[in-house]
């Protein structure tokens, strides 16, 4: 409300200050000539000058004289022969006014309401750290701002990394781990979130490095779950099924019946039971939507940070190479699944832009967004 | 709330522009002095609508409001005070905000000063002004706003580019933006006359101290750039012929062009048409410029991330105000009542050809900068047209101008008397071969051209000295006579003589730099020495540091000369978290007007270090020349006569003058 | 004179210059100015050795050798050529594997070596030169987001 009070309060000063003028009377207006006359005048003056300076000769200076006093003397009958105008006052004195009483509201309003975000308020960062509520960027700025002044305090980066991790930061995730591993030590935890981290990183692929950090994990406790699962997976993604199989099956029976993962891993056992013959399996590039659905059952911490990563993941792999129509297909899904709408929109959008809606993988993705109630109006071009 | 109310205050400034842009020309074509009067209300009151509005962004910098997404893009918390004052215009919405508060302020300047101005010719001023401020104000708002708000905001910025975080950037945008955009006074006023269909004296005296603020400001603007990308970019350049570079340099050019040509048209009524054609393309270059930077046509490191839609905006922008001043001209430039004559050899003749060659080079810095884009439109071959191209072209065009120079001023107007000129130049063109020759006979075996350089440079200075000691007498005269002439000089008469002594000093600080310049690269362990010039450098060893938003390793240098220390040297590399971006910090020593200036490589293998290291002989004269150029730009601002022509005040005393001096 | 030969004067003058700037833009043109090559274009475009070019490509993965004195060697490669580059000096900040670049000098008779005496990489992370990135998109090689190409 005093917002809107302040922009009433700008606009009418403004007013005033435009139909000031227009309420004056109006003297006469001088002629453009004495203008003239001055200039000539003064010319004369420094034609004197430059004479008695000795900087040019009587016979220039004279011919000089007489083409100014020339200038001078038709400035001076025209000066006097335009006498000076009467003082105008038109109709047009109101419809000016009517025109900047209009004007200024109108275009101004219009064009704030359009371009400006009325009601939101400033927002300096000295406030927010002073009172940061439930504000997560400000609590992760906090403690940023803390680390960076004691980047020895290894507590802090531990405390962080998984914090940057649900809130898909995944890069700095795996600095924060990185520097709480070298401050604090290797624990099965960290080095198991620092290897979580790389897979997230890499788009669900267990890489080499994301392996011998799991494999140290393993050796600090050798029933983490977490690591268990990953090292797995990763045997897998090599084709390794065999040894992924035994992996699965070890870590199934390990887990109590109750264990939130285990239907994930009896889904990995039953499928790589079924291919067991297959030794050529494909690596799965891209996370599946059953992958997706099966990590619900993980548990929440490490749910969130799965499914976020391996979506991120996707993402950013279609940022660099999108011409992957099952890939924006899936990112589209995942984001409905996550409850992320805006951000299905917005992959729908980018998906039309790598494939028409003029072709036929275009009317696919249309049709996609359809069912799934996403708004693609607007967004076909 | 804040944030919002300055973004109202801009939408605010918009539509006290489009009433500006009407009413008072309305009122000049009608001769109703309450609307003309209205344009210099809406002036002020527009630019202190945009002051608040750039005030309130500078605000949400100072406070680091990542809620509003520009701050957030190019700001970060533990950014310095200054950087984040700087980073205001440090990018694209901020510097378009700048560029739109110069130029109200530019109006509001006319509004407060051009008391003495015929009304009607300030009220048409202004509201060309306000034409060309409602246009980008709305190119501000609709495509590049800074006020474009974040929520949730995000808790840390994402920090300014690093090579951008220098003092430098605090000053060149400003100072060019300010020289840019002043041009817009003269673009403003050459329409005006254009509508108006009359141009006299009073025009032009009105015309040139427009032109010669806006051309200090460009001069310095320009050669800031110049000395910011020497010392920062760390490649020892301090010229790269880039089409941003020319881009500024052109309007610069035009601009000096129009100086000298105001000049002639305010004295001798000549050259009234071709005065106004150069007020419309100085301008127009402006803005051709801040398309090139701002349209993302060119990329380099002044051009921030860009989207299309700006490019076609500003182009709309261009076509307009060009398009639209140039029919005007053809238009109405025969309605112009033509001029004085005067003979070839006469100070008029002398500007002209000044004229003739700065707008033939100007031209051949447009066409070099445009080729490119225009062949890889037409044929898609790529080329670069670089200083090869523009040394040969520019450079050789330019001589005659050099050598002719100290000339103009000794000529009389109307009808000069060439020998006599060249004899009084005798002395200052025998020191120049003097010189010359002394620099050959110094360098024996090196460039020869080199010397003839040197003493071009000499010669213009002692030109230019030559022109203020035969005004004054000086030596034909007693020495109290001459110095109470000297001082009865008009100021114009220093200002000339100043700015061509500068011209002089940069030229001569170029010639050195590029033909006696010496640049080794070099390893260079701990202990190791190396020559550069006439001292040597011991390398030290590295460190590391840590600065607020980066970390950085410097290499220490002792410099000796004949075995004494003299000074030491440190250069390092730093490296900005943020953006993940290393720079170099060249170390620079200065030694009279030379510098020595040593940049680091990359380590190698062995423990050492790459080093590459310039000796840079008289290279400050090429900005203290550009410093003296725009002293002279001052003295001829403050100059009486540039105030004369305003009737009701001036008006006895001048009357008295004149009857006194018969 | 008379008023109209002085305009004459003044005209003729002012056009003989103009030609002569417009003939010796010409002929810088001819001489001075460096044609812009991605590896692939080389073999057909037959670049005389001593012509300045600009050549612009990716620095190929693992093809810089650095660290060995102050001369570098790296490879400059547009996926379909690859084109070895030495450059005595100092790479500029933002100069790396995989990066895109743009060398300019010249070739050295009989042999394949671009030798560089500039070598210009992005200003910052999100510039890539304009003229690489067109020409690579051209050959349908795919550099990261397109976004921040332009």
């Amino acid at each position: 409300m005093l917002f809107w009070i302040l922009v009433a309060i700008l606009t009418a000063a403004v007013a005033a200050v435009l139909i000031l003028p227009l309420m004056r009377a109006a003297a006469p207006l001088p002629s453009r000539h004495s203008h003239d006359i001055e200039v000539y005048r003064d010319q004369l003056d420094e034609l004197n000058r430059d004479r008695e300076a000795g900087l040019i000769g009587s016979e220039e200076a004279e011919l000089a004289r007489a083409e100014i006093a020339r200038r001078l003397l038709s400035a001076s009958a025209a000066d006097t022969t335009a006498a000076e105008e009467p003082p105008k006052r038109l109709l047009s004195s109101r419809l000016a006014q009517a025109f900047i009483l209009l004007c200024l509201p109108a275009v101004g309003l219009l064009l704030y309401l359009t371009t400006g975000s009325p009601g939101v308020p400033a927002q300096p960062l000295a406030a927010r750290l002073a009172n940061p509520g439930d504000d997560i960027s400000i609590l992760i700025a906090k403690a940023e701002n803390h680390l960076a002044l004691n980047p020895d305090d290894g507590a802090g980066w531990d405390l962080l990394a998984p914090i940057y991790m649900r809130n898909g930061r995944v890069a700095d995730a795996v600095a924060a781990y990185d520097r709480a591993i070298r401050l604090l030590g290797p624990t099965a935890p960290r080095l198991g979130g620092y290897a979580e981290a790389l897979v997230v990183q890499s788009g669900g692929l267990v890489t080499a490095e994301a392996q011998s950090a799991l494999q140290k994990a393993l050796a600090l406790d050798a029933n983490d779950p977490r690591s268990e699962f990953y090292l797995a997976l990763g045997l897998r993604q090599e084709g390794k099924n065999a040894e992924a199989l035994a992996a699965f099956r070890k870590l199934a029976g390990s887990s109590p019946a109750d264990a939130p993962w285990l239907p994930l891993v009896n889904q990995h056992i039953a499928e790589l039971g079924a291919a067991e013959p297959n030794t050529a399996a494909a690596p799965p590039a891209n996370p599946t939507s059953e992958d997706i659905a099966a990590a619900e059952e993980l548990d929440s911490g490490d749910r969130q940070a799965m499914i976020r990563g391996m979506v991120d993941g996707l993402a950013s792999r279609l940022k660099e190479d999108p011409d992957n129509f099952e890939g924006w297909m899936r990112l589209i899904r995942s984001y409905v699944v996550l409850d992320q709408r805006d951000k299905a929109r917005d992959a729908l959008r980018e998906g039309l832009n790598a494939f028409p809606a003029s072709g036929e993988q275009g009317k696919q993705l249309l049709a996609l967004g359809r069912e799934l109630g996403i708004d693609a109006s607007g967004e076909v071009k | 709330m804040i944030i919002e109310l300055g973004h109202y205050a801009l939408v605010l400034a918009l539509a006290t522009a489009l009433i500006q842009a009407w009413l008072p020309i309305l009122g000049a074509r009608r001769g109703d002095r309450a609307l003309m009067e209205l344009g210099t209300s809406a002036a002020l009151a527009s630019f202190l609508l945009v002051a608040f509005s750039f005030a309130v962004l500078a605000f949400a910098y100072v406070t680091s409001d990542f809620s509003v997404k520009n701050v957030w893009e190019n700001s970060h918390s533990l950014k310095p005070l200054i950087y984040k004052i700087t980073g205001v215009w440090g990018n694209h919405e901020g510097s378009m905000l700048l560029w739109l508060l110069i130029l109200v302020f530019f109006s509001a300047l006319v509004a407060l000063f051009g008391r003495s101005l015929p009304e009607t010719l300030k009220a048409t001023v202004l509201a060309v002004q306000a034409w060309i401020a409602a246009a980008f104000a709305l190119f501000v708002l609709l495509t590049s706003n800074p006020f474009a708000r974040l929520m949730p905001a995000p808790g840390e910025g994402k920090d300014l580019n690093p090579v951008l975080q220098d003092i430098g950037l605090a000053i060149h945008p400003p100072l060019l933006y300010l020289g840019y955009v002043g041009f817009s006074v003269c673009f403003s006023f050459a329409v005006a006359a254009l509508i108006e269909g009359r141009i006299d004296a009073a025009w032009a005296r009105w015309v040139r101290p427009w032109t010669l603020a806006a051309w200090i400001f460009l001069t310095a603007g320009i050669a800031m750039g110049s000395y910011w990308a020497y010392y920062e970019l760390g490649w020892g350049g301090w010229w790269f012929w880039d089409p941003v570079e020319n881009a500024s340099f052109m309007p610069w050019l035009a601009g000096t062009a129009l100086l000298h040509s105001a000049l002639v048209m305010e004295k001798r009524e000549a050259l009234k048409i071709w005065t106004v054609l150069l007020a419309l393309m100085t301008f127009s270059l402006s803005l051709l410029g801040t398309f090139l930077v701002r349209s993302g046509v060119l990329t380099s490191v002044h051009a921030f991330a860009t989207d299309p839609t700006r490019g076609i905006f500003i182009l709309a922008i261009l076509v307009l105000f060009i398009g639209g001043a140039f029919s005007l001209f053809a238009i109405r430039a025969s309605h112009l009542k033509a001029g004085g004559i005067f003979a070839p050899i006469s100070r008029e003749g002398a500007l002209v050809l000044n004229n003739l060659i700065l707008t033939t080079a100007t031209a051949t810095v447009l066409t070099g900068t445009l080729y490119p884009l225009v062949l890889e439109a037409l044929t898609g071959d790529k080329i670069s047209v670089g200083a090869p191209f523009f040394n040969m072209t520019f450079g050789l065009l330019m001589l005659p101008l050099l050598a002719a120079v100290p000339f103009g001023p000794l000529l009389a107007w109307k009808r000069g008397d060439l020998a006599g000129a060249s004899q009084r130049l005798f002395a200052a063109a025998a020191l120049g071969l003097l010189v010359a020759g002394s620099c050959y006979y110094a360098a024996n075996g090196g460039p020869v051209l080199a010397p003839f350089g040197i003493g071009l440079g000499v010669y213009l200075i002692f030109g230019a000295v030559t022109d203020l000691v035969l005004r004054s007498g000086l030596g034909k005269v007693a020495f109290g006579v001459a110095w109470k002439r000297l001082s009865g000089l008009p100021r114009s008469a220093f200002g000339t003589a100043l700015a061509h002594i500068g011209v002089g000093i940069t030229l001569i600080g170029i010639v050195t730099v590029t033909a006696f310049e010496t640049e080794t690269v070099i390893e260079m362990k701990p202990g190791a020495t190396v020559d550069a010039g006439r001292y040597s450098l011991r390398f030290d060893g590295m460190r590391q540091g840590r600065g607020p938003n980066y970390t950085e390793e410097t290499g220490h240098f002792t410099v000796s000369r004949g075995g004494v220390t003299v000074t030491e040297i440190s250069s390092s590399k730093r490296l900005y978290p943020a953006r993940r971006m290393p720079t170099t910090e060249a170390g620079i020593r200065t030694f009279g007007l030379s510098q020595l200036y040593v940049s680091l490589g990359d380590a190698t293998n062995g423990g050492g270090i790459v080093v590459r290291i310039w000796w840079k002989p008289l290279i400050l004269c090429i900005w203290g020349g550009a410093l003296v150029m725009m002293a002279g730009g001052i003295v001829s601002l403050s100059d009486r006569r540039l105030r004369v022509g305003a009737p009701s005040r001036a008006r006895k005393s001048a009357r008295f003058a004149v009857g006194a001096a018969e | 004179m008379t008023r109209k030969q002085k305009r004459l004067t003044i005209i003729g003058g002012g056009v003989a210059f103009l030609m002569a700037a417009v003939l010796l833009v010409m002929f810088a043109f001819s001489q001075a100015v460096a044609y812009f090559y991605v590896p692939g274009d080389l073999a057909k475009a037959g670049v005389a050795p001593g012509t300045r070019i600009r050549l612009g490509g990716l620095v190929e993965a693992g093809s810089v050798k650095r660290g060995e004195g102050k001369t570098v060697t790296f490879s400059v490669t547009d996926t379909l050529a690859t084109v070895p580059v030495t450059y005595t000096g100092i790479l500029p900040d933002l100069f790396r594997e995989g990066q895109g670049v743009v060398a300019e000098g010249a070739f050295v008779a009989g042999s394949p070596v671009f030798v560089a005496d500039t070598v210009l990489a992005k200003h910052d992370e999100t510039y890539m030169p304009k003229d690489v990135a067109d020409r690579l998109e051209a050959q349908g090689v795919t550099l990261g987001g397109k976004e921040n190409i332009r």
